[in-house]
């Protein structure tokens, strides 16, 4: 914040004066990237910068837009003291306007309170951890993607919705595992559904011959499993052993493809929640896949472009309402309610995190991961237990 | 010898320094990095370098004065640009760390490939300890706990030379990632918040007048690196060096001339870890943050690069290359997602025409004149 007021102001007055003269070339905004373009996860990182970018282009091409923009893309390398470093650079330059950040969590939990400082507004954009935007209230960052919290608030509804009623909670003892037994808990009693007892497990439990008895007695009509793929493939075949008959309901962690390969048929019926969907079933997802193919970049937008271009949408359309002025991006960025995108409408709550962000529901249906919408279990053809 | 092409080339490095830290474009980094490849060189052929190197020694006082000359214009030319700061306090913390590992496998030739590990022992201090001890006490607290724990590494290694004793090394910076992934309480994989430092009132993360705040991490990391850099200089030209040096040079040699190997090795690596430690806890407080992806073994071959390039036995070529490796790849962030291809072929083409490193550490003088 230290000198920025100043500059600002005088962005601003520019800003006015270029308004004035209708004839003058647009003024040229900065917005920023900031997602791991090296390292693992660095095609996520790609994925993210090319969809921010893409929407930066479009913007550019459209002739109403009272601005041209610019983006600025840095790497935070997935580890947080880098993301620190990135986010200074980023938000002590007055010229960027706000920022597109962050794809992994860590990265993203370090970084908040850089943005805090130096008041600039951040639209997380991949990174899933209900702290980042949950752990203070600071008023720059905002996150468009879902998190724990959202898939089980769609979870425990969906499953109330379909008249279960008891069930039993297994997870693992790691903060994934944790976090969903909280939330899911939460959500399940606010919708009415009981839970019977519940089961930490460690992440490389073998046997669950135990907790699986104790979980039987209970007669539950749904097992919730809070965890990864490995653990669920054994609790899953191990309820079959011991005649348990229930739903499995998983959460994102076993929505893969070894899940089904370890378990064969009795895979089938098995349940998974997870943010975002596949582009085919995003309300614009025709839309951007068009869009990014004509550009040709290198490498595909992975699972979280969409988000990296909604968020770059957003900030670019409040930067059209309000100008090229921090403090009021982040107050007309708090007050976005129902704004329609590519990922559907968003809104965010009074911490800055999308309360209706796009949760796609999972079956296993002959083998394959299906969306819950089109499988023959929502058409009443097959039925869970 | 006159004190002239010493103060001269320190001037011209300053400027070219302000100048990186300046250049925004591609274009001026990518010009700037093709000068000094083309132009330290012509330098050096010219015979400019050795000239510089013996006007310095000549007058040890201009070197230093025009030193901290050189850094009091770079700091009052970037006070209020937070970056450059945060990076200038970077590189300073890194040099305490890496000045650490000079003493380690510079002088008495004790490899530790597990530098980012130490760091993070100082890191988790800060976190797990800032909100109750004094700061001034944590830092310190965090440089002996990173001795303690390097006392415990120590015994295997002492057990083994050469590739194996690096292998022990390089295991224990994976153990340590793991150990903190897995530990609930110190964050686990999403790792912990940091206070930010306060040295008896100083709240450092409120700035002074127009500074940066983080000029005041910039003071405090010069502060440390120039008390580490003083302390491992004399070590170097004491009786202590000696002995690490022989050490270092023959192991079976200075035990048969009754040089206690074990107890040097032992010294050598305790106190490089110290302030391997003391960096990491300072360094934590600044970035507000620790997390197991800080100190992967990644990170730990970044420290040992800058020993490397720097010279090894440097304690000169440490800021020097300590600079390098933080800012260059920084500055490349316009090259996107290919810097790190850049930054690596800019290592090797130094190492290829510099193999002693940046600044080679001078043959010690036995017989002062």
């Amino acid at each position: 914040m230290h000198n920025c007021v100043p500059r600002v102001f005088w962005a601003a007055a520019l800003a006015a004066a270029l308004a004035l003269d209708a004839g003058a070339a647009k003024q040229t905004v900065k917005i920023a990237y900031i997602g791991p373009l090296t390292g693992g996860v660095s095609a996520n990182g790609i994925g993210g910068r090319n969809s921010a970018d893409l929407a930066v282009r479009l913007r550019n091409a459209d002739p109403k837009a009272r601005y041209r923009y610019e983006l600025v893309s840095l790497d935070d390398e997935c580890k947080p003291n880098i993301a620190v470093q990135a986010a200074t650079k980023a938000a002590s330059d007055n010229s960027v306007v706000a920022g597109v950040t962050h794809y992994c969590s860590v990265a993203a939990i370090a970084a908040v309170d850089t943005y805090h400082k130096f008041g600039f507004p951040a639209v997380v954009w991949g990174a899933v951890l209900p702290d980042i935007t949950y752990r203070n209230n600071y008023a720059e960052v905002h996150r468009v993607n879902g998190t724990m919290i959202n898939q089980n608030d769609v979870a425990a509804k969906f499953m109330t919705g379909l008249k279960y009623k008891r069930w039993v909670i297994i997870h693992d003892t790691t903060d994934y595992g944790k976090g969903h037994d909280k939330y899911f808990t939460e959500y399940l009693t606010k919708y009415g559904g009981q839970v019977l007892g519940r089961f930490g497990v460690t992440a490389d439990q073998q046997d669950f011959t135990a907790e699986l008895t104790k979980a039987k007695e209970l007669k539950p009509e749904v097992i919730y499993f809070g965890g990864l793929t490995p653990i669920g493939v054994r609790i899953r075949s191990q309820m079959e052993r011991l005649g348990i008959d229930a739903v499995f309901e998983g959460t994102s962690g076993i929505k893969s493809d070894s899940y089904i390969d370890g378990l064969g048929k009795l895979a089938e019926g098995s349940l998974s929640f997870i943010e975002g969907a596949p582009w085919e079933k995003l309300p614009g997802g025709l839309y951007f896949i068009g869009k990014y193919a004509q550009q040709k970049y290198d490498q595909g937008p992975e699972a979280y472009g969409p988000f990296a271009f909604t968020a770059a949408g957003l900030i670019m359309d409040v930067i059209e309402q309000v100008g090229p002025n921090r403090r009021k991006v982040i107050e007309e960025l708090r007050k976005t309610r129902d704004r329609d995108s590519i990922v559907g409408k968003i809104s965010f709550d009074d911490h800055g995190q999308n309360v209706v962000p796009l949760i796609t529901k999972y079956v296993v249906q002959d083998g394959k991961w299906v969306v819950w919408e089109d499988s023959e279990y929502a058409s009443g053809r097959r039925k869970l237990k | 010898m006159s004190a002239l092409p010493g103060i001269a080339s320190i001037a011209a490095m300053a400027l070219y320094a302000a100048f990186f830290l300046h250049a925004e474009s591609q274009a001026q980094v990518l010009g700037l990095v093709a000068l000094a490849v083309v132009g330290v060189p012509v330098l050096a052929r010219v015979g400019w370098i050795a000239r510089t190197a013996t006007s310095l020694e000549a007058h040890p006082l201009a070197a230093r004065s025009a030193s901290v000359a050189a850094l009091a214009a770079t700091i009052a030319l970037f006070h209020d640009q937070h970056f450059v700061m945060l990076m200038l306090a970077s590189v300073a913390l890194y040099s305490v760390a890496c000045l650490g590992l000079t003493l380690q496998f510079g002088y008495a030739g004790v490899v530790n490939f597990a530098g980012a590990a130490f760091l993070g022992v100082g890191g988790y201090t800060s976190a797990v300890l800032g909100p109750h001890v004094p700061h001034a006490l944590v830092l310190l607290i965090g440089g002996l706990l990173a001795a303690l724990v390097g006392s415990i590494l120590i015994l295997p290694i002492l057990r083994t030379r050469g590739h194996y004793a690096a292998l022990i090394t390089v295991a224990f910076g994976i153990l340590f990632r793991s150990f903190v992934e897995v530990n609930d309480a110190l964050g686990g994989p999403q790792g912990l918040q940091v206070k930010g430092m306060n040295l008896f009132g100083w709240e450092l993360n409120s700035p002074l007048r127009d500074l940066s705040f983080y000029a005041n991490y910039v003071f405090v990391g010069l502060a440390l690196a120039a008390a580490a850099f003083v302390l491992v200089r004399r070590l170097e030209r004491s009786w202590v060096g000696l002995n690490l040096d022989a050490v270092r040079l023959d192991e079976t040699a200075a035990a048969v001339f009754g040089i206690d190997v074990a107890r040097w090795k032992i010294l050598a690596f305790t106190c490089g870890n110290f302030f391997t430690g003391i960096a990491g806890a300072a360094y934590a407080m600044m970035t507000g943050f620790v997390a197991p992806n800080s100190f992967t073994f990644g990170d730990s071959l970044i420290l040992v690069s800058i020993v490397l390039l720097g010279g090894l036995g440097s304690a000169w070529g440490v800021p020097l290359a300590a600079g390098i490796v933080l800012i260059v790849p920084e500055k490349l962030q316009a090259l996107q997602e290919y810097r790190f291809l850049l930054y690596a072929m800019l290592v090797i083409v130094i190492l290829l025409a510099r193999p002693q490193g940046l600044i080679a550490r001078p043959a010690r003088e036995y017989f002062p004149k």
